[in-house]
């Protein structure tokens, strides 16, 4: 069990690293800003959790208080993510702008309703107040980040937009983590403090199956199909001359 | 207890369909000669006879009530089928857009933007318009829907041979629409 928690807090921050690395390498940090800074944010607040811990004796209420603290500036900057995506999918495109930025708003607005109901209902998690102000961030952050990709998702497929594959696995990794910390999150309401450890691998889990998708999506090939300029053929200048005729006498 | 059990489902709920959703945006195919044989022919001149509001209404003065709404459902459901082949259609021709964006040439780029930028417009349009369609069909008063259809699903017409002209393949998707 210790090997394993460890594993889980160490490696996917490693692949983390490693996958900012590539993302620098090949440019993209242009694409997501912000998502790039929520990267090298989790990368930081590893390194600092991590050195918090190594030190004897172990300082309980510094490490709680880091852990809230970086769970707050991490769902404000999820969000930020969350913006971008849905500005790289939608908002950017002219006709969709305007028409979907005030549906958007309205489920943001639901799901904001949603979690304030949560956090009312869960709020006697935790004797401590530190563990209840960071259950009630970490609860409220992963159901608006679960409702808004899925709804991005549900948009995108409607409306049959395409993402560049490794945009989608930005944001079906923080889709799938943020699902299951909402029902680990759940069950850790639901059963209390007997639950914490269980609960707590299960989203370190979750972050690790996060940043394997993200590895995973950079390295597919760009799906888009190339188009090499070709030499204009006689069969297009006929099927080009058919459709002007077709349409002359429309 | 009840409400820890109503987040515990939706957080599931939202997992599956996450996954779900994202497949296709994962596992798309980039052969455009296979999705071009996908393309289904619509005639814009009957769908506009369809939805024509003064059609509607000789139809109405001069056909009893009964049959007139027997009809009139008849050609609203005849009508859905054809929003629906132009939103097919416009998907694929959403997907040439995309690529024609790609290219080197800066006039086939512009032309690939108007034509994505017209199918996702067709693409909305539809989503409206077909709950308003199958309404008509249950309130015959009701009028359908504007032509707006009509002349989205036609400028993307225009623009995919206009990107023929500019020498970019679109393996006679023109011919097909």
């Amino acid at each position: 069990m210790l090997v394993a928690s460890y594993y889980l807090w160490i490696a996917p921050h490693i692949l983390l690293g490693i996958f900012l690395i590539c993302l620098l390498r090949r440019r993209l940090q242009r694409q997501l800003p912000i998502f790039v800074g929520y990267v090298v944010f989790e990368l930081v607040q590893f390194t600092v959790l991590f050195t918090i811990f190594l030190h004897s004796p172990f300082p309980v209420a510094i490490y709680k208080w880091t852990l809230v603290v970086g769970e707050g500036i991490g769902s404000i900057l999820e969000l930020g993510v969350i913006y971008e995506l849905a500005n790289e999918l939608l908002l950017s495109r002219s006709t969709l702008g305007s028409m979907l930025r005030p549906v958007l708003q309205v489920v943001l607005a639901l799901l904001l309703l949603g979690a304030a109901i949560g956090s009312g209902a869960f709020s006697g998690i935790s004797v401590q107040r530190v563990n209840n102000i960071f259950e009630m961030i970490n609860f409220s952050s992963n159901l608006i980040e679960a409702g808004m990709v899925l709804a991005l998702f549900i948009f995108a497929r409607a409306l049959r937009v395409s993402w560049h594959s490794w945009v989608a696995g930005v944001a079906l990794g923080f889709g799938v983590s943020a699902s299951i910390d909402l029902v680990s999150a759940a069950l850790r309401a639901q059963w209390g403090e007997r639950a914490f450890s269980a609960v707590d691998l299960t989203q370190m889990a979750s972050f690790h199956v996060c940043v394997v998708i993200w590895l995973i999506s950079l390295f597919l090939a760009d799906r888009t199909p190339p188009f090499p300029d070709e030499k204009l053929k006689i069969s297009d200048l006929e099927l080009w001359d058919q459709e002007l005729q077709r349409m002359v006498q429309r | 207890m009840t409400i820890a059990i109503i987040f515990i489902f939706l957080g599931l709920l939202a997992l599956a369909l996450t996954v779900y959703l994202a497949k296709g945006h994962l596992s798309k195919s980039g052969d455009l000669e296979k999705l071009a044989i996908q393309l289904r022919p619509v005639d814009v001149g009957a769908f506009c006879n369809l939805i024509c509001a003064s059609e509607q209404q000789y139809l109405r003065d001069h056909l009893p009530p009964r049959e007139f709404r027997s009809i009139h459902r008849e050609r609203m459901g005849a009508a859905v089928d054809y929003v629906r082949c132009a939103a097919h259609n416009a998907s694929i021709l959403m997907r040439l857009g995309e690529a024609a964006r790609q290219h080197s040439n800066p006039s086939v780029r512009q032309a690939g933007d108007k034509l994505l930028e017209n199918g996702l417009r067709l693409r909305l349009y539809a989503i409206q318009v077909v709950p308003r369609l199958y309404l008509s069909m249950a309130f015959p008063k009701a009028r359908p829907t504007p032509d707006i259809l009509a002349d989205t699903y036609d400028n993307m017409s225009r623009q995919v041979v206009t990107l023929s002209c500019l020498h970019f393949p679109t393996h006679g998707m023109s011919s097909a629409l």
